[in-house]
């Protein structure tokens, strides 16, 4: 009597011996997606603000031109004007203020340091045309609202940011070329700079 | 004999185990880096909308984007729109399916969904205008329109009377449609392929 003993250079036989290695095998690779995606954003060093830094001051409306090149913002509108304002609130908070009664369309986007808009409007997202907003921290706000009286409504949006460091992006829409001096002008007369915290 | 015939294959059976082990963790590494390539070069999150051949991704801009989503605009170096300025829509071929090509026409026919304003323009593959100092795109304030009602957009190398989106070079390109202050925003879902603009390739010259 003979038993029929497995042939142990099937496919079968090998891959059964191996299905630990496979199954790390996918269980690393699974790991390294994931952690890869969610890193990435800390890791890119070519995104949007690292593209913005060089050509934007602090606390400081800048008008930038956007030719292709490798700082190029892509995807961008050619029928729109770009500004930004960048910001650090480590010792300010941030005022931004202007005028867009008839001035068409603007949109308004507070991002942090990976682009993310916190908040986003556009120039109908403001009272009468006039744009009041203050970009504060927790700390700062509560700081300001304190100082509020106790019937007073403020005039001005306040708007939390989750990071210190971000930037302000304001598109203004040209519809026509003939309209591309006045939407740069537009921009230009929006003021952005660090709010002195009232004296305590 | 026998004891060192063991010894042998138990040494054997440890080097195979560090080939092995070796092997899992340097494919692991690579599948993963590579699927992770991958889902940036080819994605933009989760979220998408398509109606017809434009796809938009309304969630890119905003602050509950995906990590997918993120990553991407990390890489590119994209700020898309955020939900309340508008909604951006891109195709990359026509109607039927068949990818953008500059040597061939295009006609753009209307409907636009309804927005405050639009705007449609012409990139290259990575999002760039193309250059040439030429007309990059139509504003909603731009379009000639023959009669109340319908328009249409001829994308083309050679001039074409009416709204002509001049191209130059070769290779592909990409439009996009940008909807600004457009009451969809809350609601993109529900956009459907009629609403969007229907793009019909033309004459294709060699």
């Amino acid at each position: 009597m003979r038993l029929v003993s497995p042939n142990i250079n099937s496919w079968r036989f090998r891959l059964a011996g191996n299905a630990p290695w496979i199954a790390a095998l996918f269980i690393i690779a699974g790991l390294v997606h994931i952690l890869s995606i969610l890193a990435m954003p800390r890791l890119a060093e070519r995104d949007a603000y690292a593209r913005l830094q060089a050509r934007a001051p602090l606390n400081q409306l800048q008008l930038i031109s956007n030719p292709p090149g490798p700082d190029h913002l892509p995807y961008e509108d050619p029928a729109t004007e770009l500004a930004i304002c960048r910001f650090d609130l480590t010792q300010e908070p941030l005022r931004l203020r202007g005028d867009l009664a008839g001035s068409g369309l603007v949109l308004f986007s507070f991002r942090d340091r990976y682009g993310r808009a916190f908040f986003a409007m556009t120039d109908r997202g403001n009272s009468r045309g006039q744009l009041d907003v203050i970009v504060a921290t927790r700390a700062q706000l509560d700081a300001i609202s304190a100082e509020d009286g106790e019937d007073e409504t403020p005039s001005e949006l306040r708007l939390p940011a989750r990071q210190p460091d971000g930037f302000v992006l304001i598109r203004a829409l040209a519809l026509e070329p003939g309209r591309v001096e006045a939407a740069r002008q537009l921009l230009q007369s929006i003021s952005c700079a660090s709010e002195k915290p009232a004296a305590q | 004999m026998r004891r060192s015939a063991a010894a042998r294959r138990s040494a054997g059976s440890g080097l195979a185990h560090l080939y092995r082990n070796t092997l899992a963790i340097g494919a692991g590494l690579a599948l993963g880096l590579f699927s992770s390539w991958l889902a940036l070069e080819r994605g933009h999150g989760f979220g998408a909308i398509t109606a017809g051949p434009w796809t938009g991704w309304p969630r890119t801009g905003a602050d509950d984007a995906d990590p997918y989503a993120r990553a991407v605009a990390a890489r590119t170096g994209e700020l898309a729109l955020g939900s309340a300025e508008g909604l951006t829509f891109l195709a990359r071929g026509d109607s039927a399916g068949r990818t953008f090509d500059r040597r061939c026409d295009y006609t753009i026919h209307s409907p636009v969904p309804v927005a405050r304003f639009w705007t449609l323009s012409i990139l290259d593959q990575h999002g760039q205008t193309i250059a040439g100092g030429q007309r990059q795109g139509f504003t909603s304030g731009e379009i000639i329109r023959f009669a109340p009602g319908p328009f249409t957009i001829t994308v083309s190398r050679e001039v074409r009377p009416g709204n002509w989106l001049p191209v130059s070079g070769d290779g592909g390109f990409e439009l996009m449609l940008r909807l600004y202050d457009t009451p969809l925003s809350a609601n993109a879902q529900s956009i459907g392929e009629g609403a969007m603009p229907r793009i019909e390739r033309g004459e294709c010259r060699t």
